[in-house]
């Protein structure tokens, strides 16, 4: 197969409620601001990729509806939905079209409405014999999943994770597209905030949002002409689990898939130590603590070294390897667009084009997705094909 | 087992009043709500429950519980499933499992969330577990009777309580409580 690489991105404003656009409205807004990057036209496509959790907003075929959005109408155009993941899987499905020499040009997009509908209680309309039993949404199964990894690492307490999350929003004060921008967030606030489930606080937790993301991947000879640094992809896996919370003893603590997709994309890449090999990482983190439980599975540490490197600063924008210089999920999440900002924001350090969030020189970029403890992707590009 | 009907009592509004639990007072934004095509709708499906299930839901009917075996590794399902996920193979073998067990994980829940059976909102706080019953290999979720963390500590043993009529369905166990 031959290489492809990420030429340009485009992101909305990420917010709470955007009343002020319908939903392809909102996708045309990141499509035309990532053609407009690349200096192509509607018609410069060769296919779309869509990402949106389709029952969310209470509509299905989101393509269908929000398609012309993404400037989709006569193209081959693809939808992808693995939960959390759909963001990243979309990126995957657009490296593929275009490694195997069928497209040249393709349009990756990720969307979300959530302020449109119960999107909480999408979270649980999955097995109907076993899951809606036992309504917990997103929170409820963080939390337990979260209690028994914390059991599991003494040396770990809610500060730490309350660091994590403070790390967010101060870095998503430098990102004008981020929902939660909060440059004097302090770890006692986050210690102060309700309890949604525990341990889990609000302000542990990722917000909701309305928000879009496109970006550009081209075949090597138009990635050249289109961007003066592309972000070629060096590896992009993603791993599938079983379907229930409990098939998986302490699955925050061992996370198979992500591990096992980190462990082929470090090889692919060519990554032997990530927390020297890489410069930047865009991970994704629906919940503070869960960015801990991913230092351990991604390799940055020892299973008992996550809270060392919170407290040392490693993961800081200053730091030897900056976790979320974008702030993350933990800042915006418009779910199906959530993979997408992860890859695009990764794409934009190597670009040198991340503003204020710029980490100074980076050449290689992680980026990650998790989808319903069921899905893991791990994203490696880097400035040379 | 009876075959599960869902019942989506949804709203797809753009007014803040119209998501909210039915019986709470309406937010000030849904006085004057904005723009936007607000749709509810009630649908009813009915999902087939398949050979896995059917054998669970009659041995809860019966006031036991089962997990379905692999022949391959020797993994006992509990929530059943006709497949091993590792081995790929077909389950058609159950084997009897103790409505005792260990907990695994533990949360309070604070945040209403609405019930994706009902489209009600639980009441909070609730106790939620990760439960691994004596005779599974893998943890079932369900509700525990208690809303204080430090009573229901990672490891402490619990045992399902049962409601006095059973359907041959999940909700046969009303939650677990822990053994004191």
């Amino acid at each position: 197969m031959r290489g492809a690489a990420v030429v340009a991105t485009g992101q909305t404003r990420h917010a709470s409620r955007r009343d002020d656009v319908s939903q392809p409205e909102l996708l045309r807004e990141a499509c035309r601001a990532a053609l407009d990057e690349a200096g192509l036209r509607p018609r410069d496509l060769d296919a779309v990729v869509i990402s949106n959790m389709e029952v969310f907003e209470g509509r299905c075929l989101p393509e269908l509806w929000a398609g012309e959005g993404a400037f989709a109408t006569g193209k081959p155009c693809l939808k992808v939905a693995t939960g959390g993941t759909s963001g990243t899987s979309a990126c995957i499905a657009g490296f593929h079209l275009v490694a195997s020499g069928r497209f040249d040009t393709v349009l990756v997009a990720g969307f979300e409405k959530h302020s449109e509908g119960p999107t909480q209680s999408g979270m649980a309309l999955t097995d109907p014999f076993w899951d809606r039993h036992v309504a917990s949404g997103a929170v409820g199964n963080f939390a337990l999943a979260v209690s028994q990894y914390m059991a599991s690492r003494p040396y770990l307490t809610a500060e730490h994770a309350a660091r994590v999350a403070v790390k967010a929003r101060r870095n998503a004060a430098r990102n004008p597209h981020a929902h939660l921008r909060m440059p004097d967030l302090t770890v006692a606030d986050v210690l102060a905030s309700p309890m949604l489930a525990d341990p889990i606080r609000r302000l542990d937790m990722c917000p909701q949002s309305d928000g879009a993301c496109a970006l550009v991947v081209a075949a090597p000879a138009r990635a050249r002409k289109l961007c003066p640094r592309p972000a070629w992809v060096k590896a992009a896996v993603t791993r599938h689990e079983q379907p229930f919370l409990g098939d998986r003893d302490n699955r925050l603590g061992t996370m198979r898939t992500l591990r096992e997709a980190a462990r082929v994309a470090y090889q692919e890449a060519g990554i032997t130590a990530p927390l020297q090999d890489l410069d930047v990482a865009e991970i994704y983190e629906p919940v503070s603590y869960a960015e801990l439980a991913w230092y351990e599975a991604l390799g940055f540490c020892e299973a008992d070294e996550a809270g060392v490197l919170v407290e040392s600063g490693v993961t800081e924008l200053d730091g030897e390897l900056p976790v979320n210089p974008s702030g993350g999920v933990l800042s915006s999440n418009p779910v199906g667009a959530s993979g997408v900002i992860r890859v695009a924001e990764a794409a934009l350090q190597l670009h040198g084009r991340a503003g204020e969030r710029q980490v100074e020189g980076a050449r290689t970029a992680l980026a990650t997705g998790y989808g319903v403890y069921a899905w893991a992707d791990v994203i490696v590009l880097g400035t040379e094909p | 087992m009876t075959a599960p009907e869902c019942t989506a009592s949804g709203t797809a509004a753009r007014s803040a009043g119209s998501t909210r639990a039915p019986g709470t007072a309406p937010s000030p934004a849904a006085a004057n709500p904005p723009p936007g095509v607000a749709i509810s709708m009630e649908l009813t499906w009915r999902y087939a429950s398949g050979d896995a299930m059917e054998r669970l839901g009659r041995a809860l009917a019966a006031g036991r519980l089962e997990a379905a075996a692999c022949d391959g590794c020797g993994r006992r399902y509990l929530p059943p499933r006709p497949l091993c996920g590792d081995c790929r193979l077909r389950m058609t073998r159950s084997v009897a499992v103790s409505d005792t067990g260990i907990l695994l994980a533990f949360t309070v829940v604070h945040l209403e969330i609405v019930d994706a059976r009902t489209g009600v909102a639980r009441p909070t706080p609730y106790g939620m577990g990760l439960i691994r019953l004596d005779g599974a290999d893998t943890a079932l979720n369900h509700y525990v009777a208690e809303t204080d963390p430090a009573r229901a500590p990672i490891g402490a043993r619990v045992r399902a309580v049962w409601r006095p009529e059973r359907r041959g369905d999940l909700a046969d166990i009303r939650h677990f409580e822990v053994v004191r």
